[in-house]
Formats: C-alpha cells, structure tokens, sequence
C-alpha cells in the first residue's frame, strides 16, 4: 500500500465520519432525495415482486379450475373465467366500499394510500406507501386502516413515505386491553421464525391480569404520542406470566402482508 | 480508459442490482431471508478494479445501500449513514488483494468473497442493532437471515462472473488479449 493509497482511504475515513455524524433530520433529507430519483425504479420492481408472489396462488387456482373443467365444455369454461372476473371486480367493490365508509365515519382527516412495496430490508419491517409531503403527510403520522392500526410514518419524499410497521421491535405503541385496566406498550418481535405470522408483544403488564385470549388491545393514546386512542391494534392470542410481569401475545388486527389500500391520518376533521 | 468504464458499469450495476433484490420477495422457506445481489457486484468491482476505484466503488455502494436501508424511528437513526462505507471499504481492501487470482481466471476467491462478505454485512447489520437496541437475543431465523443469503450469494457468483467476463472481452481496450497472454 503506497501513501497515495494510505491518504485516500484517510480521505474515505473522513467521508465515513462526516456522513456519520450528520443530524437526524439531514439524513433523512438524504434518504427522501433517494427516495425521489429511485422511487420509479423500486416501483416497477415492486409490481415485479408482487407478481412474482401471486405466481404460486394462481397456479394453484389453475390446477382447480384444470381438475374441476375436465368434464366441461368450453363455452363453461368461458363463463367461469368471466363469473371469476366479475367475482373480483365485486370484492374489489366491497373492499373500497367499506373503506370509503370507513373515512366519512372516522373523526379524524384521513388521506387514502396505496402501499407500492413491503418487506425490502432483512432487519425491519416497513412499507412504502404513494403519498409524501405534497400531500401533506409529515413523520410519525399513524397510518391505519378500517381493521386496525398498521404503523406510523418515518421519512417522507415528495410522492412517497416510509411506514415502520406495527410489527417492528423499534415501533412502541402505548396500548391497553379491552374490558380491564391493564395498560402496556405494544411492539413487535426482533425476529420471528415465520413473518407472516406478524405476532405483536405487550410488555409491562401486571402478572396477576385476568386477560383471556380474544380481548381486544387498542391504543391508549398518551400525551403527544403519535397514535389516537381507541385505535384497534389485535387480539390477545396469549397471556404469560413471568416471574415479575406479564407478557400478551397480540395478534394483528391488520393482516399487514397482503394489505393494500391504507389511510394516513394526517389532522383532526 | 478501461477503468473509467468499469466503474460506470459499476455504477448501473448496482443501481440494477438495488432494483432486481428490491423485486425479489423474501425467500418463505428460509425464514424470509432475502437475496442480496449489491455486495455481489461490489466484490467483482473490488476484485477487478484498481485501488482507488475500488475506494470510490465502496464509497458509491455504501452511500446508496444506507440511504436505501436507513431506518429511523423516534428521531433516532439505528444505523448512521456511512456504515456501509466503511465496511464496503474494509472488505473491499481484502477483497482487491485478490485480484491477480482474479485476472487469473480463478473464480473461487469470489465466490468466498461474496459469500462472506454478504453473510458478515448481514451479521454487523444485526450486531448494530443489538447494541442499540439492547437485549442479545439469538432465533434459528436469524441464524438463517445472516447465512442464506450468503449462500444464494455463492451460487450466483459463478454465474455472474461468467457474464461479466465474457462481457468484458466485448471491450474495446484489448482486455481479452491481454488476459490471454497470461495465460
């Protein structure tokens, strides 16, 4: 290694300490100018993912549809592909229906969402959804849905945020259990043997708690947090009891894996 | 001339790698590790390159991996900006003593290469986070999440290597000539 070498990896090394040390919110005006010039790429290759995905499930439904058509002729054939089309026009229907009632019912302003890609890092589970600051979306807003609370918003671009989902360890939501006192914090798991599972923990609860599984856990809402109270968060799957507290297995009342269309509630109505 | 271009094709290497790793669903039946194909193109560039281009390959691909990845909650930023910087950097210095086995034709000091480097960013990754987040806790999906990766790194290697050497005889510069004569 000559000194010419030895000098540039110094100057590295002063990059290295330079960007180390930068503010917070400088970082994440780095991560939202990212963001802004990579965020038609990430897009295309998010329908790519989601295709990718849905391979399995629709040759699943080919082979069905091979094994129970054997005996049919082809203008059935026909007709079912058309009934199964308008099968999912109507679901998709109902789906915004009942999302559409869900934003005149709720009291707060809610802005609709579309999440455009999941699950890109090894470590955290976050979304990207299609709204950013020139729809008036800010960090830590909550972002929600007609079943329950999905997660909250960390960096914001132009078109685009990131939401930490509810299931990521680093997300703590001050939560309390339907039809008791008993008040925690909600928050995922570090790692979890299956993802798809998306189990949450509820620390900090009295080891003598009568919490049965089924009990709802909403959001308790704490002074200058970001959640409202009341918002569903799941259902008690399991109740431990440690030697000093108590720890409740919740289940999402959001299936965060598949979940489509979600609301930011950015305001009070 | 040759360097200039080698790094330009670095530099849409990994913005395509970023893309291709970004469209690939998290593998279900290895406890939803994924593929990384960034530290795959880092490692050729780094095996290839000369010193100074491999500092300004490890400077662009650790600039872009921790804007991709930075996660920040509560004001808090777990990892900082410049992290992969300087692990792309360490292990691009090792990485880059390989290089006459690499102009060699011998393709097994980058698939190690891939292979560990990939598997010890995943493993640092984790350590960080642990200490920031306190409480070590160890899960056969982490094990899996660190080490899968890694391997579908080894196995893409070779192929990848394939591609690009025979795309880099396409350059006008004499390389496969050169490499010849080696031989």
């Amino acid at each position: 290694m000559n000194k010419l070498h030895i000098a540039l990896v110094v100057a590295v090394l002063a990059v290295v300490l330079y960007l180390s040390t930068l503010s917070t919110a400088a970082m994440q005006s780095l991560q939202a100018g990212f963001m802004s010039i990579f965020s038609p790429f990430l897009r295309t290759s998010s329908a790519v993912q989601e295709n990718i995905g849905s391979v399995g499930q629709r040759l699943k439904t080919l082979d069905e549809l091979e094994v129970e058509n054997r005996q049919l002729l082809t203008e059935n054939n026909q007709l079912r592909a058309a009934n199964s089309l308008l099968r999912e026009l109507q679901a998709e229907n109902s789906r915004l229906r009942l999302a559409l009632d869900f934003r005149e019912r709720a009291s707060f302003k809610l802005l609709p969402a579309q999440v455009i890609s999941r699950d890109a890092s090894t470590w955290w589970n976050t979304i990207r959804i299609n709204r950013g600051f020139e729809d008036g979306v800010e960090a830590d807003q909550p972002v929600l849905t007609d079943a329950g609370l999905v997660g909250k918003i960390t960096t914001v671009s132009k078109n685009e945020a990131i939401v930490v989902l509810i299931t990521d360890e680093t997300c703590r939501i001050g939560a309390k259990i339907e039809g008791t006192r008993e008040q925690g914090i909600v928050s995922g798991f570090r790692v979890q043997e299956d993802d798809a599972m998306g189990l949450l923990q509820m620390n900090f609860l009295s080891k003598n708690a009568e919490i049965t599984p089924g009990q709802e856990v909403m959001t308790v809402g704490v002074a200058h947090g970001s959640f409202p109270p009341g918002v569903v968060i799941g259902k008690v799957k399991e109740f431990i009891r440690r030697p000093l507290d108590g720890q409740a297995i919740v289940e999402p009342a959001v299936h965060l894996a598949s979940t489509e269309d979600v609301f930011v509630l950015v305001g009070k109505k | 001339m040759k360097t200039l271009i080698d790094l330009a094709a670095l530099f849409i290497g990994v913005v395509l790698a970023f893309i291709i790793q970004h469209a690939m669903p998290p593998m279900d039946g290895m406890h939803g590790a994924h593929i990384l194909l960034v530290p795959l193109v880092f490692f050729y560039s780094a095996m290839v390159l000369p010193f100074p281009a491999m500092l300004v390959a490890a400077v662009y691909t650790g600039f872009l991996s921790d804007l991709m990845y930075l996660h920040v909650v509560g004001g808090k930023v777990e990892i900082p900006i410049g992290f992969s910087i300087l692990y792309f950097m360490s292990t691009g210095c090792v990485a880059n003593g390989f290089k006459p086995a690499m102009r060699e034709g011998n393709v097994l000091p980058f698939v190690l290469t891939s292979a560990l480097g990939t598997s010890l960013y995943l493993f640092i990754q984790f350590a960080v986070i642990t200490w920031q987040r306190g409480d070590f806790i160890w899960e056969n999906a982490i094990a899996w999440r660190i080490l899968a990766p890694g391997v579908m790194a080894a196995l893409i290697a070779p192929l990848f290597y394939w591609t690009l050497s025979h795309m880099d005889r396409l350059l006008p510069d004499g390389s496969r000539k050169a490499r010849t004569i080696k031989r």
